[in-house]
């Protein structure tokens, strides 16, 4: 352990030369008397001080957690030699924290004894987080001399983004071919009722409807929808992120879509996910719960890398992108690049929902009147954006502070089904 | 204020006693920056302030052995003490419960060893009464001795991981 001087040795260690100079100087013993004790002090302090061998040990009771959740987690410490005070200082990484109270803690050691100390931490924001290096620094009786050490031994803790609660999700216009929870619009095998046709050869005797039969006076059959599945593909803008106030538009974007990834995973859904930004980071369109752990671990590496670069929907490999998959933008609608490759991949027919984690919420107007004007210019361009991309046939859900994200779809859905009626 | 108090007694003359105060409301002044900016080479100035007016007092009155010293002495250290210890608690540190108390009681034995040795030494004094130039040089050696052993304690370092 390193050693080092408390301000306590150097202020007794002057206090006492300067009584033996001065009881010298003015030749009265008396102050040699009083700087005496401090010496004494000094003399004690150093020669009992030993280095205590410390051992620390930082132990997670889980690696995954979600954030805002509690995390078990111990600290075991051991000690050769007694210690009066040993302070503990957990430095934990941002968006962590101790819930007892404070990250630092002072407990006394007998010679010999291991004291195992337990905490409770608690992720505030999603993300990976090294947790676990942990400061000890170990002060004498008389406290005169300091031992510190660092132990680094960070182990990884995962804080899962919290999902928001969601009733239902986007239907895309069309399905895929496997078994799923999609009512498809096509006729054939299912549950759903559809139509009601003339009997052909070859039909099974269960599809006749009886009652249609008996008032048509020939036999007709039921025709179904079947259930299939979907392809979803997660975009998630990482080009910008929108901070202020304690939240950011990337974690909401990113809360948002393990929310919406576990929907549609539940509802036996392929789903993909694209981290379109600085880095490029994708998965490929799978099902069931370990496609869904893959899929937010992916979530948890996504940052905002700042690039200059021009980034193009060609640079994404074709089968993260499947044809007839919802693709699901979810975005600021900030930074320009990622505007483009929407509107790129709905020039490529994807069926496209735009999700706008809307930043308008993070950013203050000015207080003079030019930076008013901004400010009001920017929103009748983000109007303008909107109106443009719905022009194009993109469904855009507007998710803001006081608007749940089951709100914000509602209206995709709605423009969706609109949309549809007019093309009919 | 209590350690102040006891040079400040001392004093005959209104002027000594005005300079005096003057210098133990500076030292006080000194003690309380030294908590507020946690600053703690402050603390040494301030006793240090303390000592130099007891040390002129005693100086100036020209008095014999001051039996006061020590008492002094238990206050000067106590003092340092608390105030070092003030410092410490200024880190947001949540320590095991009864850790004040023992702290306290730490401090107060430490006054009583100081009270107790320092009227040893107040006796051994009053009992050698010797002076001259061979206790002087003798006083300068051991002074000095003491002030390198604490020099070289302090600048000790220990190796390790």
């Amino acid at each position: 352990m390193r050693r080092s001087r408390s301000p306590r040795l150097a202020g007794y260690g002057a206090l006492a030369a300067i009584g033996f100079v001065a009881a010298l100087a003015l030749r009265r013993p008396e102050l040699a008397i009083v700087a005496a004790p401090f010496a004494l002090v000094l003399a004690a302090g150093t020669a009992l001080a030993r280095d205590p061998g410390i051992e620390v040990e930082f132990t997670l009771r889980t690696d995954r957690t979600v954030e805002l959740a509690d995390v078990e987690a111990e600290l075991v410490v051991r000690t050769d030699r007694a210690v009066d005070r040993l302070e503990l200082f957990l430095d934990l990484p941002n968006g962590t924290e101790v819930l007892d109270g404070a990250d630092a803690l002072a407990v006394r050691l007998r010679a010999g004894e291991e004291r195992v100390v337990p905490l409770r931490l608690r992720a505030v924001r999603w993300g990976l987080y090294d947790v676990g290096d942990v400061e000890a620094r170990a002060r004498d009786p008389l406290r005169l001399v300091v031992w510190e050490r660092r132990f680094a031994r960070a182990q990884t803790l995962k804080a899962y983004p919290r999902l928001d609660w969601l009733s239902r999700t986007v239907p895309p216009v069309e399905t895929q071919a496997h078994t799923g929870s999609e009512v498809a619009r096509v006729k054939g095998d299912g549950i759903e009722y559809a139509d009601i046709r003339d009997y052909v050869p070859g039909d099974r005797v269960r599809a006749i409807n009886w009652r249609a039969s008996a008032r048509r006076g020939d036999l007709v059959v039921n025709e179904r929808h079947p259930e299939r599945n979907t392809d979803v593909v997660l975009f998630v803008d990482s080009f910008t992120d929108v901070r202020g106030d304690g939240r950011s538009t990337l974690d909401d974007a990113v809360r948002a879509t393990a929310t919406l990834a576990s929907r549609y995973l539940e509802r036996r859904d392929r789903v993909g996910l694209i981290a379109f930004g600085g880095i490029l980071r994708w998965l490929r369109p799978g099902m069931g719960l370990w496609q869904r752990v893959m899929l937010i671990e992916t979530l948890l590496e996504t940052g905002v890398q700042p690039t200059y670069t021009w980034r193009e929907v060609s640079s994404i490999p074709a089968q993260i992108l499947p044809p007839k998959a919802l693709v699901f933008a979810i975005t600021p609608l900030v930074d320009s690049r990622f505007v483009s490759a929407i509107e790129d991949l709905r020039g490529r027919g994807f069926d496209l929902v735009v999700l706008e984690v809307d930043p308008v919420g993070f950013v203050e107007p000015g207080r003079s009147e030019i930076a008013g004007l901004a400010y009001r210019l920017w929103l009748l361009e983000r109007e303008t954006l909107r109106a443009r991309l719905e022009g194009l046939g993109v469904g855009v859900a507007r998710w803001r502070d006081d608007v749940p994200l089951e709100a914000a779809l509602e209206e995709v859905r709605t423009y969706r089904r609109n949309a549809r009626l007019a093309r009919v | 204020m209590s350690l102040a108090a006891l040079p400040l007694a001392r004093a005959d003359d209104n002027a000594v006693f005005e300079a005096g105060l003057r210098v133990a409301v500076v030292a006080l002044l000194t003690l309380v920056a030294a908590l507020v900016l946690d600053w703690p080479p402050l603390v040494p100035a301030s006793l240090g302030l303390l000592g130099g007016l007891y040390g002129v007092q005693l100086a100036v009155d020209d008095a014999s052995l001051d039996s006061g010293a020590a008492l002094f002495a238990a206050g000067a250290l106590v003092t340092a003490e608390l105030a070092y210890w003030s410092l410490e608690e200024r880190e947001r540190v949540r320590a095991e419960s009864g850790e004040g108390f023992r702290r306290l009681a730490f401090a107060a034995l430490l006054a009583i060893v100081a009270l107790v040795v320092a009227g040893l030494l107040l006796g051994v004094v009053d009992r050698v009464g010797a002076g001259g130039l061979a206790v002087d040089l003798v006083g300068t050696a051991a002074a000095a001795a003491a002030i390198l052993a604490i020099v070289a304690a302090a600048r000790r370092r220990e190796t390790g991981p």
